[in-house]
């Protein structure tokens, strides 16, 4: 049985968020009261903060050679547990134990001094990420050699064009050689080229049995690279164990949740709301349920919803929005002209989509409830995920891919073609 | 990418967990990150004159300008005495550790503040980052101590063996400049004031200490209070050992040494205990 590489046991982390009406005045008050809190350190600052806690009682146990994904929402907890990991930030409780030496893909770069050169920067990179001057000194030819950049070593590296900068730091990175790899892919930046190479350095790694935890929004990588999925949610462990599962467990069967800054708006309970959205379906144009779809294909979305108080006018409006945050597109029955009688009792509406022409991704339906002006809001819920799969197209094509009509403007028969064309056509 | 022989043998293992006691200071971890102390060091003195047009001429002509205009300042204008010594080679010897003690102090309470992308992304020993910023400028100070060496051969000053003890007077700025800067740059993270006040700091310690003036005028009923300041020491202990003026008041500075002790050993034990916040409020 392989060895045990990091065991969390209870770990907790707490934020402390000043209260603003309550703030110190002057320096000389948050002095004293930095100076009393150091003297009587178990009063803690009297009700001045409010506290959230980030992480609570998280425990697990990850083998060598394992490879561990990390899922959650935002402000699951996830970046905050890998911080503690990497000694970033200190747990407020709990411990963990790490056994081998970390590396970690989230901070590619970090410590590049702009008015150094390449050469310089390879030494003050890899002693800040933890390599003895010797390590550095033995790999430093395989180094350049990886970063592609042989002509430009003695370059300051702030006239490095960014493709350059981040080759350089990266390949400080691989020859770490870390037994523990993080990778956080939200803080990872790079192009599509350079993910690829992470992702093999990762795979190359996992191959030496090195210990891998990776953070993701993206489930399709989730499940293609890892073979236990950690799920966090509110800052617990509300899932650990094989990726399926754990997807499964995240996306939640037809979970809505509100929108916090709709709560601010509306109220904060949303069980009192005019109306509520219980369940968001999604069906294929057979009227299969299925969350998997291919680019291009249409979607048919079903709401139920149950209504408090009788909404007259109502717009239904439903948008996408990437895993990534970005909303990609948006229906709403106001402006695409059909009118929604007044919901009185409760009910379901149903949606068919166009032809989806969205990115290979993940989308999570977004749903609000306003009136046909857009002057008042009833209900803003989100959940319920859906998956679009192409091979090629992603989020590095853009938000969609449409045909576009090409021309060879120098080929005379097709310029004069389009000008015709283009005459009649207008 | 095989593991080598050695990185297998020698597995770091590592507990995280909430410090307990104000004491536990894990000073080990510094010793053990020497290397990167010296990296760090290096980055700030390569990249302190880069893309400057005359470069490393700054080091020197920095002291120098400053000579010149303590000379027509407070030796023309103010009629400053300056105890029978040349007045440029008399304020050169103070400028030499002053320099160096202003700029370090000036550092280290910005260091944390202006390494915050390295603070929040990477774990190291973050002692490291303010003794760097305090030794740094050393480098600086040699190479104007050649300059001094030049000037007092014009001036047809030879040192004595008392030069011996610089090293001494430079040991007690810097630890002086650590001392002071583990305070302000831990508060510099919650409170960016620090970074306000720091320059009347270092104007008004500089009036206080013999820069610009010989100890001898200070009245004699506030001499005792005066010395505590350890930088009096410095310059005169600087003085003493180059020019060969009246050795500095050593029982004064013993005191002096005791209390920056103190502060220092303060220091330590309260950036320690803020070090662990620093990613979360920085």
């Amino acid at each position: 049985m392989s060895k045990i590489a990091i065991r969390a046991e209870n770990l907790s982390k707490e934020y402390t968020i000043p209260v603003e009406a309550v703030r110190y005045d002057t320096l000389s008050d948050q002095l004293a009261g930095s100076m009393k809190s150091l003297l009587r350190r178990n009063n803690r600052r009297e009700r001045r903060e409010k506290t959230f806690q980030a992480l609570r009682d998280v425990s697990f146990e990850i083998r060598e050679g394992e490879m561990v994904g990390i899922i959650g929402h935002n402000g699951a907890g996830k970046s905050t547990l890998l911080k503690l990991l990497s000694q970033i930030t200190h747990p407020t409780h709990g411990r963990a134990e790490i056994n081998g030496r970390v590396g970690s893909l989230l901070e590619v770069g970090t410590g590049f001094h702009p008015e150094l050169t390449g050469r310089e920067n390879i030494f003050l990179n890899g002693a800040i990420i933890g390599m003895s001057k010797m390590e550095i000194k033995r790999h430093f030819d395989a180094i350049v050699a990886f970063s592609e950049i042989e002509q430009f070593i003695d370059v300051p590296v702030k006239r490095y064009s960014s493709g350059m900068y981040v080759r350089l730091a990266f390949a400080v990175s691989a020859y770490l050689k870390p037994e523990i790899l993080m990778i956080d892919e939200v803080l990872s930046v790079g192009d599509l080229q350079f993910q690829r190479k992470c992702m093999a350095y990762a795979e190359e790694l996992r191959k030496s049995n090195a210990t891998i935890l990776f953070v993701s929004h993206n489930m399709f990588a989730v499940k293609a690279m890892c073979n236990r999925v950690i799920y966090l949610s509110e800052g617990s462990v509300h899932f650990d164990g094989s990726p399926a599962e754990a997807i499964e467990c995240y996306e939640g069967p037809n979970r809505t949740s509100a929108l916090p800054w709709a709560q601010n708006a509306i109220g904060a309970d949303p069980s009192d709301w005019d109306v509520y959205i219980e369940k968001v379906e999604t069906f294929d144009v057979t009227g299969a349920e299925r969350n998997l779809f291919n680019y291009g294909e249409r979607v048919r979305i079903r709401l139920d919803y149950s209504v408090r108080r009788t909404v007259s006018n109502p717009n239904f409006l439903v948008s996408f929005i990437r895993s990534d945050e970005l909303a990609c597109c948006n229906y709403n029955t106001a402006m695409d002209g059909f009118s929604v009688p007044s919901l009185e009792a409760d009910g379901s509406i149903e949606l068919l989509t166009p032809p989806l022409n969205l990115v290979s991704e993940s989308y999570k339906i977004c749903v609000l409830v306003r009136d046909a002006k857009f002057e008042h809001l009833y209900c803003a819920q989100i959940g319920k995920t859906f998956h679009i799969r192409h091979d090629l197209l992603n989020t590095h094509f853009g938000v969609f891919h449409e045909q576009g009509e090409w021309f060879l403007p120098n080929t005379v028969d097709n310029h004069i073609s389009f000008n015709f064309t283009g005459g009649s056509l207008s | 990418m095989e593991l080598t022989a050695e990185a297998a043998l020698k597995k770091p293992f590592k507990v995280i967990q909430p410090r307990k006691g104000l004491f536990q200071l894990d000073l080990g971890s510094i010793w053990n990150s020497r290397e990167l102390l010296y990296f760090l060091i290096w980055r700030d003195v390569l990249t302190r004159y880069k893309q400057t047009a005359i470069g490393a001429a700054w080091v020197v002509l920095q002291p120098l300008i400053n000579m010149v205009l303590f000379t027509l300042i407070f030796s023309r204008l103010a009629k400053i005495p300056s105890d029978g010594i040349a007045y440029p080679v008399f304020a050169f010897t103070a400028l030499l550790p002053w320099a160096y003690f202003a700029q370090a102090l000036t550092k280290t309470s910005g260091s944390i503040v202006g390494s915050s992308n390295l603070v929040t992304k990477i774990y190291f020993p973050r002692l490291l980052i303010p003794l760097a910023a305090c030794i740094a400028p050393v480098v600086d100070l040699v190479f104007s101590f050649l300059v001094l060496l030049v000037l007092m051969a014009c001036y047809g000053i030879a040192p004595t063996w008392a030069i011996l003890y610089l090293p001494v007077f430079l040991g007690l700025a810097i630890i002086t400049a650590l001392a002071v800067g583990l305070w302000s740059s831990a508060l510099n993270v919650r409170y960016r004031d620090v970074g306000s006040i720091i320059p009347f700091v270092a104007q008004i310690w500089m009036y206080a200490s013999p820069v610009a003036y010989p100890v001898s005028v200070v009245p004699e009923k506030w001499r005792l209070l005066y010395s505590l300041n350890p930088m009096v020491g410095v310059i005169e202990g600087f003085r003493w050992a180059l020019l060969g003026k009246q050795s500095p008041d050593f029982s004064a500075m013993a005191v002096s040494a005791a209390v920056v002790t103190v502060l220092l050993a303060g220091g330590i034990v309260y950036f320690k205990k803020m070090e662990q916040s620093f990613a979360d409020v920085i």
